[in-house]
């Protein structure tokens, strides 16, 4: 396997190229309506993947706001580029040692898919070549740094209406792509983390859910490369890899089984089938579902058992045939290997199988769509993925779904589809500009992690999840505030994501300073710190209010001592017979009634007192 | 392939030709392959400009020492090449399509980084395949000019395809245009053509063609629809009515003016609302506009381009305006305000329109009357001489200025046909926006 990041984050800078903020907001402004057409660029072209989209003939509609001005509406031209965002790509290129072009040129990225205004996004090479070193002792190559705008976000899409906020749109973008050195799943991960932590390194990146995306890269032995577009989550990078590989795997299989029986694809026109399912009266195939339109075959010898999953695996042919009938604009398609079924019986089959001349060792699909048009599209799209499955793997773009897997989006696209932005001027990037930025380079992940370590004497590991975990700034600001280091790692890094292990638990740092002051008070006990926290992230509107609905609060050190009378005498034979060694057997008992209101260490310590006393605390006769 | 070695590459590599592929390297380690593409204008010395194969442009800077070696070409993909007119519907009369460059039918230039003019009519079928599906259209290049360099000797003879367009069967003539300058163009054909049997429409884009985002597409669409809607006989300008692609804005060619430098609605009727709007392919007439004339049409020139036009400003030296003037048989002013000047330009005003220089008078506000009679400067001014031109916009009137210079030999016949209304272009009334 050979696997490959891109990693896009998004700047805190302002955008690329006019002096809107890099914000989004909800407050929405007056809206326009555009249509956007393939346009051949300057050598003729056309790119395929433009004119896939804009075969679909979509409108699209464009939410303005306050992060917005002509530039981003696509009603006046380009800005010089922004210097912070330049800055910053430069800098990243000087910490991974690539070499900045010498003149920047800007390039127009054709997107028709409505995602931005002008129907191309603007994008820049900054550098090339360059490496990223891993803790592994492995190193990375680094193929190219860009800086670019960041797409409108899409809102929805309702009647051939696409819905887009333009609030991203123009946000900068640097995309730093690896050479395709990646060994594994997890390797994947670790190089994300790198690569972002190098990017937070700048202090000028946005931060949250959605500023950081990767697209991942990935081929096997005998596949194409599969660009897999967008991942948010990091943790879900190397299952995005491992599923590739997967699939990859499965398919690669079935081509070795469909050459041995020599498949091979039927006539892409397919043939007519309507007359046969005349008495269907449910399904995707009911004459109420289908509006109408004619049903279509594809006969495909030699496909048959080949459509379905193998044992132990949910990766099949027939899904990646059906994405293609999805991306036509159809709802899907059914194939032979899963019918009967779906309101088409075994009688329905066998009439298909007969209209095709069909034998058992071969499969069919069966699409239809109220558009006669449409479904003769979508069939010989199908036709065409299906005679690729002969080839191997098609080399594609997919979309990563949140549970791990991913599916078909659009083809490759090429460079047909990049040509200068004529309104920017080309940008020098001068050996002086170089100098400056070397002059003032960022402190590196890697001596951060050591710096913290030595300053706040924790470990390697916890600092390193500190740092790679994008939680530096807020263990900084908390240590800051003079919080224990010991403390606020553990926090961050275990407690705050065990609270809400689904995310989106994100307290502010006040509560977490009122936290951490409870606990270093002895308000509660730091074994509490967990407790608290999930009532907080159950809704619990403050850190006071939380320990107030667990009990925690208000359990004073009085309070402690009078258990431990309680259970000292309880046991005052045990302590007479043993002394001192009655406490470990004791110490659970008290525990199992103060657990979280009081600090372990001050508990044991009252206990030990109490049982030097011989089981008579101070306040025993009061607090009884 | 040869590998040709020397000590400072830059020479050799400034003469290759475009499209040859080389491969660079530094000799610190780093190596550029990619395909020579021309030298943007604004190019740094000694930059070499290089298409990689991922599709960016960089720029290397060359420097003695570098390693050039020149690599066989890269297979070419298949050119869709430019697809053959759609067959155009026959049976009805064409709508004729005249062009003149700009914007509309221009495409990105490698060299320059600007865009050019395209110049012929596989070209123009190329960005806009969809012209012909909803009815015939004959396409007639006339210019292929950026419209800043349109000049007036040029209005006669599109005036003069225009007519020809009609006598050879047209239903409706649309003009594509450059915007900077297509309300002067707009202004010379209405006062240069007459009795229109259909619209004469003119249209622009103010964002290239090559562009998927371009406003060419649909305005060019709509003034299609427009010209063959046939429903008027003048001249108008269409243009995007907001910043949407559904919207046109119909706008008579003596009001209209360019009022933004890059918006799409960039075009607005000053002193009325727009005449109307093509919206959904469908043209709606809010105002009266002129019928259709039995025909057939004609050109009523000559145009006499003795005439300037000057903007009025604080400071402006009276000497410098004088010798301004000088040669001209007429100057329109943009005066300040109600069509003002300083009190030190009387003197030069006076002197020329005694000479026989018609002097006219329009307002730099571009809305509202110019009005002599409110201040005592205006009231000198017409002493003067200065012929008020009430709620003319500048240019129109400085088009009406060289279309009256070529009517008339004597001052006194010039300043008539001036105030004079010819293609509707003085208003009465001045009602506020929104006004039912």
């Amino acid at each position: 396997m050979k696997a490959g990041l891109e990693v896009h984050q998004q700047l805190a800078t302002g955008k690329l190229f006019c002096a809107c903020p890099s914000e989004l907001t909800e407050e929405v402004g007056p809206t326009f309506v555009r249509r956007l057409r393939a346009t051949s660029g300057e050598n003729l072209r056309v790119d395929r993947a433009a004119s896939l989209q804009a075969e679909r003939g979509l409108r699209y509609r464009y939410e303005t706001g306050p992060a917005n001005c002509l530039v981003d509406m696509d009603e006046e031209p380009p800005h010089p580029m922004n210097e912070a965002a330049l800055d910053t790509a430069l800098t990243l290129a000087v910490l991974l040692d690539a070499r900045p072009v010498d003149e920047i040129a800007v390039m127009r990225k054709i997107v028709i898919d409505g995602s931005n205004t002008s129907g191309f996004q603007r994008t820049a090479l900054i550098a090339m070549g360059g490496h990223l070193d891993l803790a592994s002792g492995r190193s990375v190559s680094i193929q190219s740094i860009c800086l670019e705008e960041d797409a409108a976000r899409r809102m929805g899409e309702e009647s051939g209406e696409v819905t887009y906020r333009l609030d991203r749109l123009g946000i900068p973008l640097i995309e730093i792509a690896t050479g395709p050195d990646v060994r594994s799943g997890p390797e994947a991960r670790e190089v994300a983390e790198e690569i972002g932590a190098l990017l937070r390194a700048t202090r000028r990146v946005r931060r949250g859910i959605g500023t950081i995306r990767e697209d991942l890269n990935v081929s096997t032995d005998g596949g194409q490369r599969i660009e897999i577009k967008g991942v948010q989550e990091l943790r879900l990078v190397h299952e995005y890899v491992e599923g590739e590989v997967r699939r990859q795997e499965v398919l690669l299989a079935v081509r070795e089984a469909l050459r041995a029986r020599q498949a091979h694809v039927g006539d892409p026109g397919g043939v007519d089938v309507t007359a046969r399912f005349s008495d269907i009266v449910q399904g995707p195939l009911s004459a109420a579902s289908r509006h109408e339109g004619p049903i279509l075959a594809l006969a495909l010898p030699g496909f048959g058992g080949l459509l379905r999953s193998a044992p132990g695996s949910d990766e099949r042919l027939g899904r990646e045939l059906a994405d293609q009938a999805r991306a036509a604009g159809l709802r899907g398609l059914l194939h032979s290997d899963e019918l009967p079924n779906y309101g088409v019986t075994a009688d329905h089959v066998a009439a298909v199988r007969a209209d095709l001349g069909s034998g058992p060792d071969d499969a069919f699909a069966l699409l239809t769509d109220r558009s006669p048009e449409r479904a003769r599209g979508a069939l010989r799209r199908v036709a065409e993925r299906a005679a690729a499955a002969l080839d191997g793997i098609p080399g594609e773009t997919r979309d990563p779904l949140p549970d791990g897997r991913t599916r078909y989006s659009r083809p490759l696209p090429g460079g047909d589809r990049m040509y200068p932005e004529t309104d920017v001027p080309p940008i020098p990037v001068t050996p002086e500009r170089i100098a400056r930025i070397r002059a003032r380079l960022p402190e590196r992940p890697s001596a951060r992690l050591a710096r913290l370590a030595h300053d706040h004497g924790l470990g390697t590991e916890v600092v390193r999840q500190v740092v790679y975990g994008d939680l530096e700034d807020r263990f900084e600001e908390l240590t800051g505030r003079g919080h224990s280091p010991v403390l606020v790692a553990r926090l961050l890094t275990q407690e705050l994501p065990a609270a809400a292990p689904d995310g989106g638990f994100e307290p502010s740092p006040a509560t977490l300073d009122a936290l951490l002051g409870a606990a270093e008070s002895g308000r509660i006990a730091k074994e509490g710190i967990p407790t608290v926290l999930r009532g907080l992230a159950n809704g619990a509107p403050s850190v006071e209010a939380a320990i107030g609905a667990a009990g925690l609060g208000g359990f004073t050190a009085q309070d402690l001592d009078a258990v431990v009378a309680r259970v000292v005498d309880a046991n005052a034979e045990l302590v007479r017979r043993r002394g001192p060694e009655s406490f470990s057997a004791l110490m659970g008992d008290v525990m199992k009634e103060v657990r979280g209101r009081r600090d372990g260490r001050e508990v044991a310590e009252a206990l030990r007192r109490a049982i030097a006393r011989g089981g008579r605390g101070p306040d025993a006769v009061g607090a009884a | 392939m040869a590998a040709p070695e020397t000590s400072d590459p830059w020479d050799h590599l400034r003469a290759l030709p475009m499209g040859r592929r080389v491969e660079i390297s530094d000799g610190a380690g780093h190596t550029w392959t990619g395909t020579v593409v021309p030298r943007h204008e604004l190019s740094g010395d000694r930059i070499l400009p290089l298409k990689l194969d991922n599709g960016y442009n960089i720029g290397i800077l060359i420097e003695p020492g570098f390693r050039v070696r020149e690599l066989p070409p890269a297979p070419s993909p298949p050119t869709n090449g430019v697809s053959s007119p759609a067959p155009t519907p026959s049976g009805t009369s064409p709508v004729v399509l005249l062009t003149t460059g700009g914007t509309i039918a221009s495409r990105v230039d490698y060299t320059t980084g600007g865009v050019r003019p395209v110049r012929e009519e596989r070209e123009i079928l190329a960005f806009y395949p969809e012209l012909a599906h909803s009815g015939p259209v004959r396409i007639v290049p006339v210019f292929d000019r950026l419209s800043e360099n349109i000049v007036p000797a040029d209005w006669p003879i599109l005036a003069r395809h225009v007519v020809e367009s009609f006598a050879a069967g047209a239903r409706g003539v649309v003009v594509a245009h450059g915007t900077d300058t297509l309300g002067f163009t707009a202004a010379a054909l209405a006062f240069l053509l007459r009795d229109l049997p259909g619209p004469v429409v003119l249209v622009g884009a103010q964002r290239s063609p090559d562009r998927p985002s371009s406003d060419g597409s649909s305005n060019l669409d709509a003034a299609v629809t427009l010209a063959r809607d046939g429903r008027f006989g003048e001249v108008v300008v269409l243009m995007h009515a907001g910043l949407s692609d559904d919207r046109f804005a119909i706008h008579r060619a003596t009001w209209v003016r360019k009022m933004h430098s890059s918006r799409r609605d960039a075009f607005e009727s000053r002193n009325a609302p727009p005449l109307g709007r093509v919206e959904s392919g469908r043209v709606h007439l809010d105002q009266p506009a002129a019928p259709p004339a039995s025909g057939p049409p004609r050109v009523d020139g000559p145009l006499d381009d003795r005439a300037v036009l000057l903007w009025m400003y604080p400071g402006l030296d009276p000497t410098v305006a004088d010798r301004f003037v000088d040669g001209q048989r007429g100057v329109v002013l943009a005066g300040t305000g109600l069509g003002h000047t300083a009190a030190t330009h009387l003197d030069w005003i006076r002197r020329r329109v005694a000479a026989g220089t018609v002097v006219a008078m329009t307002t730099q506000c571009l809305g509202g009357n110019a009005d002599p009679y409110v201040y005592a400067t205006g009231r000198e001014l017409l002493e003067a001489g200065v012929t008020y031109l009430d709620d003319l916009l500048p240019e129109t009137a400085y088009v009406k200025m060289l279309w009256a210079l070529g009517h008339a030999p004597e001052p006194d016949g010039v300043r008539r046909l001036l105030r004079q209304s010819l293609a509707g272009e003085f208003l009465d009334r001045h009602r506020p926006a929104g006004a039912a």
